[in-house]
């Protein structure tokens, strides 16, 4: 019977900004297995980052969690101090960014990320945190790494840079791991490697991973199972293979076609359009603007998450009419 | 992966410790202020007459120019000025350096507060660095050495100076401290440290902090400089301790004999001039050497 790591429910999180208040999280929710590698797929602004940043309670000022619930290991985490909440960040989940030139302090040393967080979790010397620190450098496969210990950030390239980061996240062990786009800045051919880094990790440590990424093929890559999340809001959630096969929501659908394969002779569908403003979204369903299936309610009423099957949910008013294309393979 | 191993350091010191190296007036400077602490912590001891001494009035020396036994000639008063000077760089010194030692840590500690919490601390703290930014130090000092003249006399001229200026100098660091604080906190390393576990005063004190060293360093540089010159200004204007010897007093002492024992202002005179630019070299080239804007 899995367990259920992680349960985000009807989760608001607004910006109450000087231009308005911008509804980055309106309504989304996401369930975790213990295990489990789940993918978090959207376009940037849709609210990816925001989720990560809303569990771990480290939502930066104007942000505010409004509406909803957080079960982590059945535990409440919203009614949680923030004394409460340091104990887990680190120890229990933790997220890996972005751009590792900008996650890591520019004047400490390798060394200094990873004792850092090692002797504020743990009751360590600085010997043993180093020694630790040096098994997490080997871990993360790094070559020669007592040559990189007093190495500060700027000395490195990206990807070792990264992986600097990863063994950070990870130096605490814990049991959920955001990689909120760990690979979008690196080169391609280091994308594949810290991928790779990733996937044996997560097998390694039995980690339960949230994969936030706007790229499919990282999706079919990495995870087995899926929400795609657009403008704060979920708009299809399935085990990763259903998703890819047979999509349900019309979004999904184009960010399928988005994917450029090898194979394909036809040309690349862009979806029309930008993402739209979060301090006013558009009325009905979020996607309406952008559905080249859209009708008339779609402008008025916003569509419920339905059932297609077990473990497979979309909202859209039309998934039952549609015949949508998925990709094979 | 192959990386070219640095045989070199790459901490934010050891880079900016080369660029320094190549500057020219910097080196200067800091020569220049190597010499005047020497002399500071040596000098006292190695000089022929202690302070304040009138003794060359017993040897029949007092107001000559100078000479072989004394290179900077002795005062009307009887007290030699090569001494006087030398003694007094060791006060000086002590003044501008522990004044700024001082007024550092707490404008570190009030503009990191200042510019990190949100809310009613930080307007406070704001309004607090404002205050004490725009009152005028140096008649306030004169004021407080009035009211406390009684420390004066008792010995606690220098420490008294000290606490004033580090009383009401520290907002101008304070100011740098809270603007860089706040362009800090946005950082994603900031943001990371906090997934991570750190609490407030880990991230500012730990994380933001070492992160904002460069331009504090030069401010306190040029601050020595200035807090030395208030003393000169201080003792010259007769506020100061008459029985502690400083350059200010010395100035104050030559002063209605320019004409005549021109040697009495002119000495004190170009030790205050060099101590004060030896300073301010040193701190435009550790400016330039810090400064991550300017390229290689």
């Amino acid at each position: 019977m899995p367990e259920k790591l992680l349960e985000v429910s009807n989760l608001r999180t607004y910006f109450f900004t000087e231009a308005g208040v911008v509804k980055a999280l309106d309504g989304m929710s996401l369930e975790v297995n213990k295990g489990q590698a789940v993918g978090l797929v959207g376009e940037s602004g849709s609210g990816k980052s925001v989720t990560a940043q809303s569990v771990l309670r480290i939502v930066p000022r104007p942000g505010r969690i409004v509406h909803g619930s957080i079960k982590f290991e059945g535990e409440d985490l919203l009614s949680k101090s923030d004394d409460d909440m340091r104990k887990l960040r680190g120890p229990k989940m933790a997220i890996v960014f972005q751009d590792p030139t900008t996650s890591l302090n520019p004047v400490f040393t390798v060394e200094k990320q990873l004792t850092d967080i090692l002797m504020l979790h743990r009751d360590l010397t600085k010997e043993a945190a180093s020694k630790r620190a040096l098994s997490l450098l080997e871990h993360v496969g790094i070559q020669e790494p007592e040559k990189r210990l007093k190495a500060y950030p700027h000395e490195l390239s990206g990807g070792m840079k990264q992986r600097i980061a990863i063994a950070r996240a990870l130096s605490c062990e814990p049991v959920l791991l955001f990689a909120d786009e760990p690979t979008t800045n690196l080169d391609v051919t280091i994308q594949a490697q810290v991928l790779e880094l990733l996937k044996q990790l997560q097998k390694e440590l039995n980690m339960t991973m949230v994969m936030i990424t706007h790229d499919m093929g990282i999706i079919a890559d990495m995870t087995e199972r899926v929400t795609v999340l657009y403008a704060g809001k979920v708009m299809e959630v399935a085990d990763t293979p259903t998703l890819f096969h047979s999509p349900k929501h019309p979004y999904t659908e184009a960010l399928l076609k988005a994917v450029p394969s090898v194979k394909q002779t036809r040309a690349l569908e862009v979806i029309p359009g930008n993402i739209p403003n979060l301090i006013e979204p558009p009325s009905g369903c979020v996607f309406n603007p952008r559905c080249k299936y859209a009708k008339d309610i779609c402008t008025k009423q916003e569509p419920p998450l339905e059932k297609v099957e077990e473990g497979h949910y979309v909202a859209c008013h039309f998934w039952r009419e549609l015949t949508l294309e998925g990709r094979a393979g | 992966m192959s990386e070219s191993r640095p045989k070199r350091g790459a901490s934010q010191w050891a880079v900016a410790w080369r660029r320094f190296r190549r500057n020219k007036s910097g080196l200067l400077g800091g020569a220049i202020v190597i010499f005047f602490v020497f002399v500071a912590l040596v000098g006292p001891f190695v000089v022929a007459y202690p302070a304040r001494s009138y003794l060359s009035l017993y040897e029949g020396d007092a107001g000559t120019p100078p000479s072989f036994k004394h290179p900077f000639g002795v005062e009307d008063s009887g007290i030699d000025v090569f001494s006087e000077t030398v003694n007094a760089a060791h006060n000086d010194l002590y003044v501008g350096l522990a004044a700024t030692l001082i007024t550092t840590l707490i404008g570190v500690l009030v503009g990191a507060c200042a510019g990190y919490f949100k809310g009613v601390v930080s307007d406070v703290l704001l309004g607090v660095i404002q205050m004490f930014f725009v009152i005028p130090v140096l008649l306030l000092i004169l004021l407080f050495a009035r009211v406390f003249s009684v420390l004066v006399f008792k010995g606690l001229g220098l420490t008294l100076i000290v606490l004033i200026l580090a009383f009401f100098g520290w907002s101008g660091i304070a100011f740098i401290v809270r603007g860089e604080t706040f362009r800090l906190k946005e950082m994603e390393f900031v943001q990371a440290a906090r997934s991570l576990g750190a609490g407030s005063y880990r991230l500012l004190f730990r994380h933001i902090v070492p992160n904002i060293l460069s331009p504090v360093i030069v401010i306190a540089t040029l601050n020595i400089a200035g807090f030395i010159l208030t003393e000169v200004v201080v003792s010259f204007l007769g506020f100061g301790d008459p029985n502690t010897s400083t350059w200010g007093l010395l100035l104050n002492e030559g002063f209605g004999y320019v004409r005549t024992s021109w040697w009495v202002s002119l000495f004190p005179g170009l030790a205050v001039v060099f101590c004060v630019l030896g300073f301010n070299l040193m701190g435009d080239g550790l400016s330039d050497a810090l400064n991550p804007r300017l390229r290689e």
